[in-house]
């Protein structure tokens, strides 16, 4: 049960800087996905936070308290490895008694605890089992309560899921979910899936290039992306993104998007705060869901280039100059080479400033 | 080799085959193994039946009668009654033993402090450990001739000794009964504790590094994390390199025999070395062949132990 | 990990005691085999750590040049038991290789002679010692004695269970997509054997073969049983030296010992990341 505070972490390799700058609070009990592509610093985040590097630079706070200097053995931190790390020479009991037995608690201490976490994690059938076959849902299980049994301020996962068969994943992450409420401790999950962030996470905090681009819940990360890469990155296809420029029409603010022809009007709020803005390059973002396509000449008009079903949906891919993605429900009857409309939903979209790459943000 | 068809290990050994053999493939295999299987039984075979035969006789190579003849002077099985008594065969035995458990265990010792050492990267690693295994690639012979030289009553031993104490310190190492065998240790753990080196760190290396992570965000110590995880994991390992070595001790010759000659006396005689003493001093060959057999026989059973053990550690370094 | 720096003072110094150990007795013999005879056994406080005066009188004195203080003559130079050491040496490895290989691929494939793996494990472990009587009266019997060749062939048997294991693990590893092309391709197994597989596993060959030889050159005790006089090895010949002479001949063993031991300690190194599979078995592969 504690609240971590990264404050204005740095870590440099050499002359690489993993991370530049990072602020960050993970709330007590709150579930944290750190999402990025890889390379863009989150593991580097979370080893500083377990002790296993150093911050060239900044603070990591515990509850308030500096860690810097704290051994990774002794900042109550449970780690969950990609690959689990699971002592497969010991059985499930030694494993699970592992933590408790370095700390030399007493004999009757440790067994209860072994009881009490195997109880739980229902692996009391398997206590007496070697680990080293043990299927991969009891690993994390076992890999789990193996930090749990020293019950560690905060549980830090590295992947844990990227080794384990796509069709198993939805599984495995519905029980860490459910272990997670169980525990109601603050976890802190690495990931380069953002399904996994935002299936799972109470938050979530986008990174790349060792920067962290946006922090919020996944709704707010998804429906407001703080600028292009955080559009781009969440969302499966990501945000459609159309270079352009800011156009007054008759009707009100609209972008001019080159061969697309003209964005319908911007809602109010959107058009209020581009005209304060001042920039005329813009982004013009919309969600491949929050989009309608039809023969009319009202919408963006693009070339369909592909076609791509699956199963209850279809996402029709269309080009101008860019390629932009549409997800129907159901296929409309569109093939290759097809000109067609598109009406992006007005309420979903968003605008960027093409130089900064921030978000143009209304109210 | 009916023995072998039954050992786990075995099947084990001779990995799934291109499917599916057909008569070209086990034509092509048969002639492969061919000449393989003839040097084999060229020097297993027949000569384990001559040797056999031979140990049942007085047989010596100054009778002026060929070994096939050797049946003129059988003794039945005098020379292996008479191994029991024999008082120098004894010693041999018995300073080959004290050898080994003092230079196996110190070996071993040295060996894994030092591969610890060595498990993380640190400037000058990899030159350090090409230095650190020179002593075994030197030609054991050679290796004996240094260590004679070192241990000279006024050799660099002594020197640096003296350079120490700040005495003029003159032992003479190589004459003295006692410390000829202490000599001898110190020249078989030279040259073979890299050995042993090399074997324990590939296996300390091999320890997955996040299970130490794991075991240190557990709150096991430096200590904790050696003997909990690091040992256990490379437990096949070190009864692999101990094995060999065990094995090695057993034909230990070539140094100790340049630096001593086995002597002063018998003080550091080996059973390599008393066999050679007998073999082209003696010339008892009856004799000799049945302490041969003795120990081959000796031998074997370590073979099949040590054949288990490192298939176990194959199918195990797989999981 | 994180290391403190108490722990990178004692690491340094631990492996800085363990080098000196380690170089010692190699370094002496280096000097030695430089040294000129007043030096050889200049003892106590005129202990020469390095020579004073370098020469390489003892090196010309092994290959039967004159030399200013050695006046002795030598029975034979150094040239022809280094002519016996690499003949031997190098055919004992062919041997030991062409056999090896062929049975290795032969049981890797098709799953022949399934008896070899534990007895060419037993043949590796039983002291030479132990069956050097019937050897040597069968090598007398065949005319092998005191001959490069009859060493060459015991060398080749001795050595063959390193080339069959080593040869063995590198060919179950290789994948044998390679060869099936070439099976489905028409090729007889054995052309796909000798014009696919042996060209491809060219740099494990060579590993195996580097680690035979040093194995084969660094004999001592099969060589002073089975030669008297004609092809004795470097060893057996650098051995002999102090028994026929007046007194140890220190530097010229030493720069014999030197010769000898070059080829191994630079070969051994070269071959290093293939060691531990080659000496124990291929059990462990680094």
């Amino acid at each position: 049960m504690t609240t971590i505070r990264l404050e204005n972490l740095v870590k440099r390799f050499g002359d690489f800087t993993a991370l530049k700058t990072m602020d960050l609070e993970i709330r007590d009990g709150e579930f944290m996905a750190l999402l990025g592509p890889s390379g863009c610093g989150k593991s580097t985040t979370m080893n500083m936070i377990a002790g296993m590097e150093d911050p060239s630079g900044g603070r990591i706070l515990f509850d308030g308290r500096d860690m810097n200097g704290v051994p990774m053995g002794k900042r109550g931190v449970g780690f969950v490895f990609q690959n689990y790390a699971i002592f497969t020479h010991m059985t499930v009991r030694q494993n699970l008694a592992y933590g408790p037995k370095m700390r030399g608690m007493s004999r009757s201490e440790i067994d209860r605890r072994v009881k009490n976490i195997a109880d739980f994690l229902q692996l009391t059938p398997l206590l007496d089992q070697k680990s080293a076959k043990l299927s991969v849902n009891i690993l994390q299980r076992l890999a789990i309560g193996r930090s749990a049994i020293v019950e560690p301020a905060i549980f830090l996962l590295d992947e844990p899921l990227s080794n384990v068969d796509a069709a198993f994943r939805a599984v495995m992450r519905t029980e860490l979910k459910h272990l997670q409420k169980q525990f109601k401790q603050t976890m802190v999950y690495v990931t380069h899936d953002q399904l996994e962030a935002m299936t799972m996470a109470d938050r979530i905090a986008v990174m790349d290039h060792g920067v962290l681009q946006q922090v919020g819940t996944p709704l707010e990360v998804y429906n407001n992306p703080a600028n292009i890469f955080v559009a781009k990155f969440i969302g499966a296809p990501g945000m459609n993104l159309i270079a352009g420029e800011l156009a007054e029409t008759d009707r009100g603010l609209a972008v001019d998007l080159g061969s697309w022809g003209v964005s319908p009007p911007l809602s109010d709020d959107l058009a209020a705060a581009a005209r304060a803005a001042g920039s005329r390059a813009v982004q013009y973002g919309f969600r491949p869901e929050e989009a309608t396509l039809g023969s009319e000449r009202k919408g963006l008009r693009a070339r369909v280039t592909f076609v791509e079903r699956i199963g209850a949906r279809t996402i029709v891919h269309a080009e101008s100059g860019q390629a932009v993605k549409v997800v129907t429900e159901n296929d409309v009857g569109f093939s290759i080479g097809d000109v067609v409309s598109i009406v992006p939903t007005p309420a979903a979209v968003r605008l960027f400033d093409a130089a900064s790459t921030a978000a143009i943000r209304g109210g | 080799m009916s023995a072998t068809e039954t050992l786990p290990g075995a099947a084990a050994a001779a990995p799934r085959t291109i499917p599916p053999v057909d008569r070209e493939s086990r034509r092509l295999g048969f002639r492969l193994t061919l000449p393989t299987q003839l040097l084999v039984l060229f020097i297993a075979g027949f000569p384990l039946l001559m040797q056999l035969y031979i140990s049942l006789t007085d047989w010596s190579p100054l009778d002026g009668v060929g070994w096939w003849k050797a049946w003129e002077s059988w003794n039945s099985f005098a020379n292996y009654t008479d191994l029991l008594e024999d008082r120098r065969w004894w010693g041999a035995l018995w300073r080959t033993f004290i050898i080994m458990l003092v230079c196996v265990p110190a070996e071993f010792l040295l060996a894994l402090g030092l591969a610890t050492l060595f498990m993380d990267d640190f400037p000058g690693k990899r030159i350090f450990y090409s230095i650190l295994l020179m002593p075994m690639m030197v030609v054991p012979a050679v290796a004996g001739y240094m260590f004679f030289m070192l241990f000279q009553s006024g050799g660099p031993f002594n020197g640096i000794l003296s350079a120490l104490t700040g005495m003029d310190i003159r032992i003479a190492w190589l004459s003295d009964p006692t410390l000829a065998l202490v000599a001898v240790m110190i020249a078989d753990i030279w040259q073979w504790t890299p050995l042993m080196f090399l074997i324990l760190l590939a296996g300390l290396v091999g320890v997955p590094e996040d299970q130490l992570k794991a075991a240190t965000l557990l709150g096991a110590n430096w200590r904790q994390r050696f003997f909990t995880i690091m040992l256990p994991r490379i437990k096949t390992i070190m009864v692999i390199a101990l094995a060999i070595r065990v094995i090695e001790i057993f034909k230990i010759f070539d140094t100790l025999y340049i630096m001593t000659g086995g002597g002063p006396g018998v003080a550091t005689e080996t059973i390599s070395v008393y066999i050679y003493k007998v073999t082209t001093q003696d010339l008892i060959w009856g004799y000799v062949a049945a302490i041969a057999l003795v120990i081959l026989i000796a031998l074997s059973v370590l073979a099949v132990f040590a054949m288990k053990r490192m298939e176990a550690a194959k199918n195990g370094g797989r999981a | 990990m994180r290391r403190s720096p108490a722990f990178e003072i004692f690491r340094y110094a631990a492996i800085a005691l363990a080098l000196a150990l380690t170089l010692l007795p190699i370094l002496w013999m280096v000097s030695m085999a430089f040294k000129p005879i007043p030096e050889w056994s200049a003892t106590g406080a005129d202990l020469t750590w390095i020579p004073r005066a370098p020469t390489l009188d003892n090196f010309r004195f092994v290959f039967g040049e004159s030399t200013s203080d050695l006046i002795v003559a030598l029975e034979r130079t150094a040239w022809r038991p280094i002519l016996a050491s690499l003949l031997s040496a190098v055919f004992g490895t062919i041997i030991a290789m062409v056999c090896g290989t062929a049975a290795a691929y032969g049981l890797s494939r098709f799953g022949s002679g399934k008896n070899l793996p534990l007895a060419l494990i037993q043949l590796r472990l039983f002291p030479p010692m132990a069956v050097m009587i019937p050897v040597m009266i069968m090598w007398a019997f065949l005319g092998l004695i005191d001959t490069w060749w009859g060493l060459a062939l015991i060398y080749g048997i001795v050595t063959l269970p390193f080339a069959f294991w080593l040869m063995k693990t590198f060919f179950d590893e290789m994948p044998r997509e390679i060869e099936e092309a070439a099976l489905v391709e028409g090729c007889s197994r054995f052309r796909v054997f000798m014009k696919i597989t042996l060209p491809v596993m060219r740099a494990p060959l060579a590993s195996s073969a580097l680690l035979v030889f040093i194995l084969n050159w660094s004999d001592y005790l099969i060589a002073l049983l089975l030669t008297t006089k004609n092809w004795v090895t470097i060893p057996v010949y650098m051995a002999s030296l102090s028994s026929s002479m007046t007194g140890q001949l220190y530097g010229a063993k030493a720069a014999l010992g030197l010769l000898a031991a070059i080829p191994p300690v630079i070969l051994g190194i070269a071959i290093q990341k293939h060691l531990v599979r080659g000496l124990t078995f291929g059990a462990l592969k680094q």
